[in-house]
């Protein structure tokens, strides 16, 4: 157990947290402009795999890692896109719109893999020069919060970049004002001529980006390739976050942390041996997360139009 | 005038319309503003909603034999391929219902929720609390004679899984908590839980890996077949489905959780207790997935490992009912055409070299244009009389 706290693991603790924090605070304040439109999207899971893969695919096949991001940010768009269609246009219920696109997504990531790499049955598992962390002179120099703060990937700054962008965006810009205001009541926002469903789209097609941004860590720079179970349930934690950070951005990036440092922890834990049961730091974030829902209730920011279609002139 | 008839409908235009240049030809009527209005249908009748699945299913084989084309398969090839390996002989068919098994009864269990308006996601947990429940009768109970020991199994794994579920239910109930986030959130606990008792209490002695000891061989469940894995639990299933079709539509408690499913504020002011209806409907879903833990377990694996819940019926029981419309026949014929999916893309892989995934993307596709057609059928396009 003493072996445990020594500097070294310790920091290296803080300096996986953020790494793994990074898919899930990206995907989470994408998550977050989009139920502030009032539009659930459960398909985070499928929309993470299925961007971790076209991230793979573009990055793999031109060699440039920077044109995998845009390509993980069109296939994470397209899957915000149906889902869009689905919630805002046709208006089926948004639960299960997510659950779908969630199948629709996963399944197509591991199809569209197989039917570019498997030769014969067996899949080659290519990998891609990965990103490398983006060290930042001087000041990566300070001994610890260099390592832990400024030796990590351009994506993990933008993730943390996109938490006061977000904050600002959706509490200070008219648009994003409006955004939270048809979350709550959009037949008020309908009635001041405020265009419901084009900005509906906006947010989720935003968050879907953003979540295949997220997906793209995990394949361009956490790891260097693509496989089935990449995203292992971040999608669903990522949704967990935003309920977790009660719909606030500046909880949200909390939240992520709070996450991150718990799986860093369950992670060396596992790899020390020492004899505790980790499974317990696994459960302990969903349990949270149940915890914190029932805290909040009272208090709670959850859009109040959150998964109900808005139907002109219908009650 | 006379030569347009036969294209017109029916309600379409009348020799006394004012409207001289409305009723050339359809076409242009639907293209003419205010001519043709798309409305909602005051009743949708179950006929409606069969043929709107029907049609999604058609488009969904369309679009999944376009993709097999860009792949540089013939389609017919690839279709073939997996009804032979799906349903072509005894064999294949036989081992269509083993799969089927799980299927139905976690359908079975996201059918009956999503009736009362209660979203549980949580079918994949409350299938491996199920398996759990299983797992501590046999190992708490050995002395138990084999009759009462498969009751009480099965037992366990319902009031298992039924536990789990009510866990979301009366946060909900209680909170207000959105049951959607709780059994997703629940699932994954469950997830670690199952791994800490595989690890730990509950771990093989022989082996290093997480798993539990194989049960003792009088636990099996019995098979119909000499030559075939079909277990007591695909009857136990279709029964279940026939209890689940008879409470429904028969039983006050079915009365009410339909009446909650359509709207919760009216069915509470017609004395029905929401609150109570959902903890009773959320137990009764709970135990379905239970007993499917239960089926896998008993009749197929006799071992809980860490790939027990690796096949997410949960997960696919869900699609099972969004696709069945939450009928519980529908949920049988969907569960087995889906299990035919996963089994017959095995062979069709072999075959034409088409990747098995193809089945993901096919389950993604149906659901997709199954839900948009049962939107869709609630609407028809109608002409709009033009009185003079």
């Amino acid at each position: 157990m003493e072996d445990f706290f020594t500097y070294s693991v310790i920091l290296g603790i803080f300096v996986a947290t953020f790494k793994i924090a990074t898919p899930l605070l990206i995907a989470a304040t994408g998550e977050l402009v989009a139920e502030s439109s009032g539009i659930l999207n459960l398909s985070l899971e499928g929309t993470m795999t299925l961007g971790a893969f076209t991230g793979f695919l573009v990055a793999n096949e031109t060699g440039n890692l920077w044109l995998g991001l845009v390509g993980a940010a069109l296939g994470g768009g397209a899957m915000g896109l149906l889902m869009a269609v689905m919630t805002a246009t046709v208006k089926v219920n948004q639960v299960v719109a997510g659950l779908a696109l969630n199948i629709l997504g996963l399944g197509g990531a591991f199809f569209w893999y197989r039917s570019v790499y498997e030769e014969g049955g067996a899949v080659a598992f290519p990998t891609v020069d990965r990103f490398q962390t983006a060290t930042i002179p001087l000041l990566s120099d300070i001994p610890a919060v260099g390592e832990v703060f400024f030796d990590q990937h351009w994506l993990t700054y933008f993730g943390i970049l996109m938490v006061p962008a977000t904050l600002i965006f959706l509490n200070r810009t008219k648009y994003g004002l409006e955004l939270r205001s048809i979350g709550h009541n959009p037949e008020a926002c309908d009635m001041r001529g405020v265009g419901i469903i084009s900005r509906q789209y906006t947010a989720v097609i935003y968050g879907g980006v953003m979540a295949g941004l997220g997906g793209a860590y995990l394949s361009l720079a956490g790891g260097n390739q693509f496989f089935d179970d990449i995203v292992a349930g971040r999608g669903w934690i990522a949704l967990a976050i935003v309920i977790f950070g009660n719909w606030r951005a500046s909880w949200i990036l909390a939240g992520s942390l709070l996450f991150g440092f718990l799986e860093a922890t369950q992670l060396s834990l596992q790899a020390s041996g020492v004899d505790l049961p980790y499974q317990l730091l696994l459960a302990l974030p969903f349990i949270l997360t149940i915890v914190a829902l029932v805290l909040n209730r009272s208090r709670s920011q959850v859009p109040l139009s959150l998964t109900i279609p808005y139907h002109r002139g219908e009650r | 005038m006379s030569e347009q008839v036969a294209d017109a409908p029916q309600d379409g235009p009348r020799p006394d319309d004012h409207e001289a240049g409305a009723g050339r030809d359809p076409l242009s009527m639907l293209l003419q503003p205010g001519a043709w209005r798309l409305e909602r249908r005051l009743h949708t009748r179950p006929v409606h909603e069969l043929y709107a699945t029907l049609i999604a299913l058609a488009i969904t084989a369309v679009i999944i034999g376009l993709l097999v084309i860009i792949v540089g398969v013939s389609p017919l090839d690839a279709f073939a391929s997996l009804y032979e390996g799906a349903f072509g002989n005894r064999e294949s068919a036989l081992e269509t219902l083993v799969q089927a098994t799980p299927l139905i009864l976690t359908g079975l269990c996201a059918a009956i929720a999503f009736r009362a308006g209660v979203w549980n996601i949580g079918g994949q947990g409350q299938f491996i609390a199920g398996a759990i429940g299983t797992w501590w009768v046999y190992d708490t109970f050995p002395g138990l004679p084999a009759p009462v020991l498969f009751v009480a199994m099965f037992c366990g794994a319902a009031v298992f899984g039924a536990v789990w579920a009510t866990v979301a239910s009366v946060l909900l109930v209680r909170y207000g908590t959105n049951e959607i986030l709780t059994t997703v959130m629940l699932n994954f606990v469950i997830d670690s839980g199952l791994s800490w008792l595989l690890s730990g209490p509950w771990q093989a002695n022989d082996t290093p890996y997480s798993q539990t000891e194989r049960m003792v061989e009088s636990t099996f469940l019995p098979r119909f077949f000499d030559d075939s894995r079909l277990h007591l639990g695909f009857a136990l299933a279709l029964v279940m489905a026939a209890a689940v079709h008879f409470l429904v539509r028969r039983t006050n408690l079915g009365f009410e959780l339909r009446a909650i499913g359509v709207n919760k504020q009216a069915a509470s002011y017609k004395g029905i207790s929401v609150g109570a209806t959902i903890i009773a409907v959320m137990a009764i879903s709970g135990a379905l997935a239970g007993l499917a833990g239960a089926g896998e377990l008993l009749g197929l694996h006799h071992r809980i490992n860490f790939e027990f819940g690796g096949q997410a019926v949960g997960f696919t029981g869900i699609i099972v009912a969004l696709v069945a419309r939450l009928h519980p026949a529908g949920v049988i014929v969907v569960a087995i055409a889906f299990a035919g999916l996963l089994n017959g893309a095995t062979q069709m892989q072999v075959g034409t070299g088409i990747p098995a995934a193809l089945v993901d993307v096919i389950e993604g596709v149906a659901l997709v244009f199954v839900l948009l057609a049962a939107v869709a059928c609630r609407y028809r396009l109608r002409k709009i009389a033009h009185h003079g």
